[in-house]
């Protein structure tokens, strides 16, 4: 493409809140479970299955109902599903690594594989929430228990209580054999865990 | 140049935005992280036949109650590029302001021919068309007497694509004291379509809206 200066650019359409009533018949449990492939397909995807168990909640400690989560991470061995990525041999082709849910009462259960080391960064998952009352927020969750942590740039842009709150603590198994992670995303108020602005850009 | 990123503002008389808006700054990425916040979303949804047309539940089944409108526009991005094959999730109240779905209790009457959802895609020039029934305004805040005006939802998703907006709709005197049309300010224009007529069609009038998917995902448009 040409380049453009910023002034040849056209104004975005405003986000907006998702409202309460995001229709449940468009749900996709497929969406919801990236460790399996399509149900009679010879195919698994590569790596940890793990489920990530969560609770949104809002400054009141009240469950933030009707939430639609979406969730975005590498394969097993660190590759994003994007175009940058298109053709390169550690794709996996049974794992996109896009994954949506509403969740209904406010918690959330995500089935999926654990992301692989990408480059400098630790194993994460890039969260993004649309609720009632706010245009989308996004957010990247980590595991406790990860060596990597300890060098990942964008957890350690943060102070230490911080790095806490976006990290899922490992809490036993499922009986499928899953390790089993668990976080609280609080969106607002004394504990509020940090949201990142991915529209602004360092040093803009 | 500044050191951190946007302060989220509460939309005024929401309580749920009281409830769920982060208090403190956003937080810069740093530049070797900024890749991975661009989800790319796979082309998994589907649409039935007649889910372009929500002014019926089926085409076999009668219209529902109200004004019977078109909604068509272009899917781009900042740079003007059209956005094929991109789904657009919709959903909307029916004539009289009630959502057919199961978490709206008020007692709003359902119409028995309006489902209210539907979903379609943008063809290769990136353009969209759906048929509906002009939504209702409701009471969204009886204590004080404040209305949600009349809106449609629309999810975007595709590629490098995501966006979830409101259509609103011109002239309509509930918009003003909308809570996010509020803290769009000028911005709000942009998410009013612009009426057409349509005669040689079975509706009574068109919106057009053009969506402008922009920001973060520039990193897939250049």
């Amino acid at each position: 493409m040409k380049p453009s200066t910023q002034s040849d650019l056209l104004k975005p359409t405003n986000e907006d809140t998702v409202g309460p009533y995001f229709p449940i018949n468009f749900s996709d449990p497929l969406l919801e479970d990236l460790s399996r492939f399509e149900s009679g397909i010879t195919a698994q995807p590569q790596g940890i299955p793990i489920i990530l168990k969560g609770r949104l909640l809002d400054r009141f400690g009240e469950l933030a109902n009707g939430t639609l989560v979406e969730f975005w991470q590498a394969n097993a061995k660190g590759v994003y599903r994007s175009p940058k990525h298109e053709g390169d041999s550690d794709i996996d082709p049974w794992f996109w690594g896009y994954g949506r849910l509403r969740a209904e009462s406010g918690e959330f259960e995500f089935k999926t594989i654990m992301p692989g080391l990408c480059a400098d960064r630790a194993p994460n998952i890039t969260i993004t929430l649309f609720s009632d009352g706010i245009s989308r927020i996004v957010t990247q969750i980590f595991f406790a228990d990860q060596e990597s942590n300890a060098s990942d740039p964008l957890l350690q842009s943060l102070s230490g209580e911080d790095q806490a709150k976006l990290s899922a603590r490992h809490e036993g198994q499922s009986d499928c054999g899953s390790k089993i992670y668990t976080i609280d995303i609080v969106m607002a108020g004394e504990n509020e865990i940090p949201f990142f602005d991915d529209l602004i850009r360092e040093g803009e | 140049m500044s050191n951190s990123g946007r302060q989220l503002e509460i939309g005024p008389t929401d309580n749920t935005s009281d409830q769920r808006t982060p208090r403190n700054r956003l937080r810069l990425i740093p530049e070797i992280a900024r890749e991975s916040f661009a989800p790319y979303v796979p082309q998994r949804g589907l649409s039935r036949q007649n889910e372009w047309d929500m002014t019926r539940i089926a085409a076999d089944l009668p219209r529902a109650q109200g004004i019977a409108i078109e909604v068509s526009g272009k899917l781009q991005n900042e740079r003007g590029t059209p956005i094929s094959n991109a789904m657009l999730e919709i959903w909307s109240a029916n004539h009289f302001g009630r959502y057919r779905h199961i978490e709206d209790h008020s007692n709003i009457p359902l119409d028995e021919h309006f489902l209210g959802t539907g979903r379609v895609f943008t063809d290769s020039e990136g353009n969209y068309t759906f048929w509906t029934i002009s939504p209702g305004a409701y009471l969204a805040r009886p204590d004080i007497g404040r209305w949600r005006p009349k809106h449609i939802h629309i999810s975007v998703s595709g590629g490098g694509s995501r966006l979830i907006t409101q259509l609103y709709f011109p002239d309509e005197p509930n918009n003003a004291s909308d809570p996010m049309a509020i803290l769009m300010g000028d911005d709000f224009e942009r998410n009013i379509g612009k009426p057409y007529e349509t005669p040689k069609i079975d509706v009574d009038s068109g919106l057009n809206f053009d969506i402008v998917v922009g920001g973060r995902n520039a990193v897939y448009f250049e």
